[in-house]
């Protein structure tokens, strides 16, 4: 996803405001994909990625013209509003595990309780393995790890599409990584 | 960075690179139902916006019809009864289309307002019919007993194409 807002997205947003299909067409397939993996990547649910990317290209439809780049990029816009959607679903459907919202609770107690599943890990049980420990993190720390690790924004960008301070960005990527990190060294020694 | 961390970073890349790149097509075709949805309801309340304005314009319009009366000029009235008011009635008022005559109704010529010289000069006139206090004719310099100062007399205001007053004619 380009970060930012070109000309071409200045215009296409200007065109959607006035109910241009064409250029809501070209806007929804240049910016669909990042949305639906974003969504996808936080709630580990399909059915929840098709409804947050729909809601998302929404909003641009009802209020394309209300964006300001001057408060971000269109990049951070669009991650910002599939965040609180996501959130808010995942708050609605309780389908995350609320036990590890607290960083600091017993989260290698988790991964002890997968230790038959991941005896013998391939590369991609390792892949799923590494999906379920990000879906398990807490949403704060999931967030910033999908943002920055996933989708390769920069800590500006994913300051600005989850509304904090860069350094808050930096802390909870850095503890994040450390859980994810823990983790994995904790599937290792059980594949072992 | 040591070699679990590497190894994470090497996972969250294969991670990133893993899993369905697009949202289904079915999104995209609910979402341009939806626009087209918002465009007719747009393009609907366009008219019915429209048709709004319209009506509440012709509502005003005969609103205005009924309660004005282009400026009626009677010179010879004028000079025998208030020369001073013919002299200080704005000439632009010929401009203006000759009313229908009123029955019983005898209209003199307008008076000047205090300070109506001051006033741009009057390009269209448009006059209302209100009811003022026979008090008020002591502004004119008329005579008024104080025991009918408290009645009311019929009056015709002459407004400018500004919608200031210029003047003030009464009704007998």
């Amino acid at each position: 996803m380009s970060n930012g807002l070109t000309n071409g997205d200045g215009n296409l947003l200007r065109s959607i405001s006035r109910g241009d299909e064409a250029a809501f067409l070209q806007f929804y397939r240049r910016y669909q994909a990042p949305v639906f993996r974003f969504a996808l990547q936080m709630s580990g649910q399909p059915e929840i990625a098709e409804e947050v990317t729909q809601d998302v290209f929404m909003v641009v439809m009802g209020s394309a013209k209300k964006y300001d780049p001057k408060r971000g990029s269109i990049t951070a816009y669009l991650y910002g509003v599939a965040r609180n959607f996501v959130l808010r679903r995942l708050e609605q459907e309780r389908c995350y595990l609320t036990a590890l919202d607290d960083p600091e609770s017993e989260y290698a107690d988790i991964a002890a309780d997968d230790h038959d599943a991941l005896r013998d890990l391939t590369r991609n049980e390792r892949i799923e393995s590494l999906r379920k420990a990000v879906l398990a993190l807490p949403p704060a720390y999931r967030e910033v790890v999908v943002l920055c690790d996933l989708h390769e924004l920069d800590y500006a960008e994913a300051a600005m599409a989850l509304d904090c301070a860069i350094g808050t960005v930096r802390s909870r990527l850095h503890r994040a990584r450390a859980l994810l990190t823990e983790k994995m060294r904790a599937e290792e020694r059980c594949a072992v | 960075m040591n070699e679990n961390e590497l190894k994470l970073l090497e996972g969250l890349r294969c991670l990133a690179a893993d899993g369905p790149r697009e949202a289904p097509s079915a999104v995209e075709q609910r979402l341009v139902g939806e626009l087209r949805r918002q465009s007719r309801a747009r393009r609907r309340n366009g008219w019915l916006a429209l048709g709004m304005s319209g009506a509440i314009a012709a509502v005003l319009a005969a609103t205005l019809w009924i309660r004005t009366e282009p400026v009626v000029q009677k010179p010879t009235m004028a000079r025998s009864q208030t020369p001073a008011a013919v002299k200080t009635a704005p000439s632009p008022i010929a401009n203006v289309t000759p009313a229908p005559e009123r029955g019983a109704e005898v209209a003199i010529n307008f008076y000047p307002l205090p300070d109506a010289d001051e006033l741009p000069p009057m390009e269209s006139a448009t006059i209302v019919r209100v009811q003022l206090p026979m008090s008020s004719l002591r502004l004119m310099g008329l005579p008024i007993s104080e025991d009918r100062a408290a009645e009311f007399v019929q009056a015709d205001m002459l407004l400018g194409q500004d919608g200031l007053a210029r003047g003030v004619r009464f009704v007998e």
